[in-house]
């Protein structure tokens, strides 16, 4: 029986079929011919999550573009439709051809978020394929994982073949045809591993090789071959104004998170929060021009039928001139009803002001990120957000209308005392005060005022300034999670929290080290899957796949020395590791380093390193 | 202008669920740049709207949406337009010009007509005699599923306005549906399943919906009919 007959029959079976349907407006589904070079793209999450994210469309569109090559798309099967297919003998297929993954060339991962790894295992076991890189001859598709975001793979190193570090738009057609290339030329899998080495950016995991000490400390990662590279150096697109961007977009059938037109405004963001990873991997900062926006915009809308367009970045209000930009594109647009929507707001009045000028659909809320509850633990952190910005944004809010306000911050960040916990209870109430000011003094119709607490646990990232932190213990946070409860009960607040195990297992992964991969595998022969999804994640599957390997969680939350070598020191994001030191430091002084746009260059060395440069529009400075 | 539209939806896009389907049209309709209206307000919505749900899994043959437009247009630019923005498997085969204060489509319609494919586990008698042996049933009692409500037992006899044998295998029901009184494709099978214990479970993918239809007396139109549009 033909796989599309197999799904006939149990398609109707599951929940939510449309996730496995394909068919999609500006779907690319090219003939099937022999000599075409076969890509699958893989999001190891659900359907609706993976059509929201844009870098897996930009690569898609990207290589379908080229004649010679086939791209299509596959998604992870929620456990309903797992157990079906698994039962029926369907492999995991391509929502284009509906082609088994074993007919492809290549099996691209677009990698995200810790907790999909069991995910990503779960896809190559329902492909058919040895979830091992070494247990894999040339026969098999080639594994690829990637992603824009610079993460540390050496948890999940054993399953891929090779990864792609860094920006993908410049270097993905060459690497697809080269291994085509060294394919067609019937060569041994370890030597085609060992030509793609030689290309910038990939990063062949099994020729490094790296060696512990007794304290399972890692003593060296070192080529195991002459003439490969020592440091994997991340590519990055220079000239993002120039750079390819999709315009025929693919749409989704469900209503997936993000349903409308993206156009990625800028890339990069030079603020210097000190825990976050994007601020440090997608240095430096890009801008595309009005200009180009503006046409990219006109096309997508055109192309699609969408009726909101989002502006991303990630600080889309730091856009050079973003409220020209803005008033220029609701203005454009307004006769057609499309509506413009910001995704991150400043906390600042005049983010406020821009998004309540142009968004035509009301929100029910806005959402401020003060991260941390003193003035204090900000500074720590790098957050350049004072106590009044966040009074004088959320009294704008309220006096346009907002009624209800979420707040979001972070519990665990370094040198955090409970009376940093106790800040954001006083910063939460306050703005809840504020609210109901604001409301008892108006004229106008005003809902009852609610202001969302959304609390989630600190997790120190590789190539961040705080990756050598320890991470709060399961005690402290439920202590801290506690006191919250406790403490964010009057009427009009409310408090939302996660679930302490589940971030300590990201913590784990996020600075872990190959010897994780066995631990991957027995928590997925356990039943893990989806370990992001709340109602399927069980911490005692993991806690037993600890245990039969014997590693110890904990180990991997501690503190890291400053000069102890750190499972990703092999991969270079740009940021030398100088300054990631020098901003730990500043962390634990409390002193500020503010954005390079402003203040010239504070040191981070990417511009040197990976010989590009900060790309504004204009050229000017973002002064509002 | 006001247009009412007879559609198929057929192959993997029966799948969509309603909400569904009537975004895949508002976005088509888009680019199709077409004159579409508006409603008024803060947030304003296409004037479009679409007769009674189909099931999620289940083709319909003879489907409606009802769309209002601020200019005329020509009948036949407007459905090759729409198609042409549409995804294969759903497809515009009719439209007529309405006018504006034509009663909506869900008030309009008040029958359905489903084709069942029956497979049963061994050998039966004839198809005729099994179907009048089932509509001889004084009552036909279901279990109604309700969202928050609770389910509850239905008579479904009464709800069902006539069947037929169109071919072995295939039978025909012509059924209420209407806001009022709507009797529900998966309650029909699961009454056949009922009553005939060799009869297999019918997935809902053996169901067709094979029209939406106006039941005046004894006769059944067609929304787009002039009897009931009174063009």
């Amino acid at each position: 029986m033909k796989l599309v007959d197999k799904l006939e029959k149990i398609l109707y079976k599951v929940k939510n079929p449309v996730r496995y349907i394909g068919n999609e407006w500006n779907m690319v589904k090219k003939d099937w011919a022999e000599d075409k070079i076969k890509v699958a793209l893989a999001f190891p999450d659900l359907y609706e999550i993976g059509m929201s994210h844009l870098g897996l469309k930009l690569l898609y569109h990207l290589l379908n573009e080229e004649e010679d090559i086939i791209c299509e798309r596959t998604y992870a099967p929620w456990i309903d439709m797992e157990e079906l297919m698994r039962e029926e003998g369907i492999p995991l297929f391509s929502l284009e051809n509906k082609k088994a993954i074993s007919e492809f060339d290549i099996f691209g991962f677009t990698l995200q978020y810790e907790m999909s790894y069991t995910n990503i295992i779960n896809m190559l076991d329902l492909a058919g394929l040895p979830l091992y890189s070494k247990d894999r001859d040339e026969k098999y598709p080639l594994v690829i994982g990637g992603g824009s975001i610079v993460f540390n793979p050496e948890p999940i190193a054993a399953f891929f073949d090779i990864f792609f570090i860094g920006e993908a738009e410049d270097g993905v057609v060459e690497l697809v045809r080269k291994y085509r290339e060294l394919k067609d030329k019937a060569l041994k899998k370890e030597e085609i591993l060992f030509e793609l080495s030689q290309i910038p950016g990939v990063y062949v995991p099994s020729l490094y090789d790296v060696s512990y000490d007794e304290n399972g400390r890692i003593k060296a990662i070192k080529p195991e071959l002459p003439g490969v590279k020592e440091k994997i150096q991340r590519q990055v697109v220079s000239n993002l104004d120039q750079a390819y961007y999709p315009t025929k977009m693919i749409m989704p059938y469900m209503n997936v998170v993000h349903d409308r037109a993206v156009i990625e405004i800028a890339r990069g963001c030079t603020r210097g929060c000190r825990f976050c990873a994007a601020g440090i991997s997608y240095r430096p900062v890009r801008e595309r021009s009005k200009e180009t926006i503006i046409r990219l915009a006109d096309e997508i809308l055109r192309n699609t039928g969408y009726d909101e367009i989002s502006l991303t970045s990630l600080s889309t209000m730091d856009y050079s001139d973003v409220a020209d930009l803005v008033k220029t594109m609701a203005r454009r647009y307004e006769k057609d009803k499309v509506s413009i929507s910001l995704p991150s707001l400043r906390v600042d009045r005049f983010s406020v002001n821009l998004a309540r000028e142009v968004q035509r659909v009301r929100k029910t809320g806005l959402t401020f990120a003060p991260e941390a509850g003193t003035q204090r633990l900000r500074d720590v952190i790098n957050k350049g957000v004072q106590e009044e910005d966040l009074y004088d944004a959320v009294q704008a809010a309220f006096e346009e209308g907002w009624s209800t306000i979420k707040l979001y911050f972070m519990i665990g960040l370094p040198t955090e005392t409970m009376d940093d916990i106790a800040g954001i209870v006083d910063l939460a109430k306050r703005v809840l005060q504020i609210g109901e000011e604001v409301r008892k003094n108006t004229s106008r119709q005003m809902k009852k005022i609610q202001v969302n607490v959304s609390v989630s646990t600190f997790v120190p990232k590789a190539f961040t300034p705080f990756q050598w932190v320890a991470m709060d213990s399961k005690e402290v946070i439920e202590e801290k999670q506690k006191y919250l409860k406790e403490h964010l009960t009057d009427r009009g607040l409310s408090f939302s929290w996660n679930n302490p195990d589940l971030s300590l297992l990201e913590g784990v992964f996020s600075r872990g080290d190959r010897r994780l991969a066995p631990v991957i595998e027995s928590a997925w022969r356990k039943g893990a899957r989806f370990d992001g999804w709340g109602e399927l994640f069980a911490i005692d599957k993991w806690e037993a796949a600890f245990r039969e390997n014997q590693l110890d969680m904990s180990s991997y939350l501690r503190a890291r020395e400053l000069d102890e070598l750190l499972p990703w020191d092999h991969i270079d994001v740009g940021v030398n590791k100088k300054f990631l030191r020098k901003e730990y430091k500043a962390a634990h002084a409390g002193e500020l380093t503010r954005d390079c746009r402003q203040v010239g260059c504070t040191g981070c060395a990417i511009c040197f390193d990976l010989d590009v440069k900060m790309e504004l529009y204009r050229g000017d400075v973002n002064v509002n | 202008m006001l247009i009412r539209a007879e559609f198929e939806i057929k192959e993997v896009l029966r799948y969509l669920s309603h909400l569904e389907l009537m975004t895949i049209f508002r976005r088509a309709f888009r680019r199709a740049n077409l004159p579409l209206a508006y409603s008024k307000g803060f947030n304003p919505h296409i004037l479009f709207s679409m007769g009674q749900p189909l099931k999620v899994g289940m083709m319909g043959w003879k489907e409606y949406f009802d769309l209002k437009l601020t200019q005329e247009m020509e009948i036949e630019e407007f459905i090759n337009r729409v198609n042409g923005e549409l995804p294969s498997g759903i497809r515009i085969n009719k439209a007529a010009s309405i006018p504006e204060d034509s009663k909506a489509l869900m008030a309009t319609i008040n029958s359905a007509v489903y084709i069942f494919k029956m497979v049963f586990t061994q050998k039966m008698k004839a198809d005729e005699e099994l179907l009048n042996s089932f509509l001889a049933e004084k009552e036909i009692i279901v279990r109604r599923e309700r969202v928050k409500k609770g389910d509850i037992e239905i008579d479904i006899r009464p709800m069902i306005q006539r069947a037929e044998i169109i071919e072995p295998g295939k039978w025909l029901f012509q059924v209420d549906c209407s806001s009022e009184r709507n009797l529900r494709p998966e309650e029909i099978s699961r009454a056949l399943v009922d009553f005939f214990p060799a009869l297999e479970y019918i997935p809902i993918s053996n169901i067709v919906r094979e029209g939406l239809y106006v039941r005046v007396g004894n006769e059944l139109y067609s929304p787009l009919d002039e009897k009931i549009v009174g063009r």
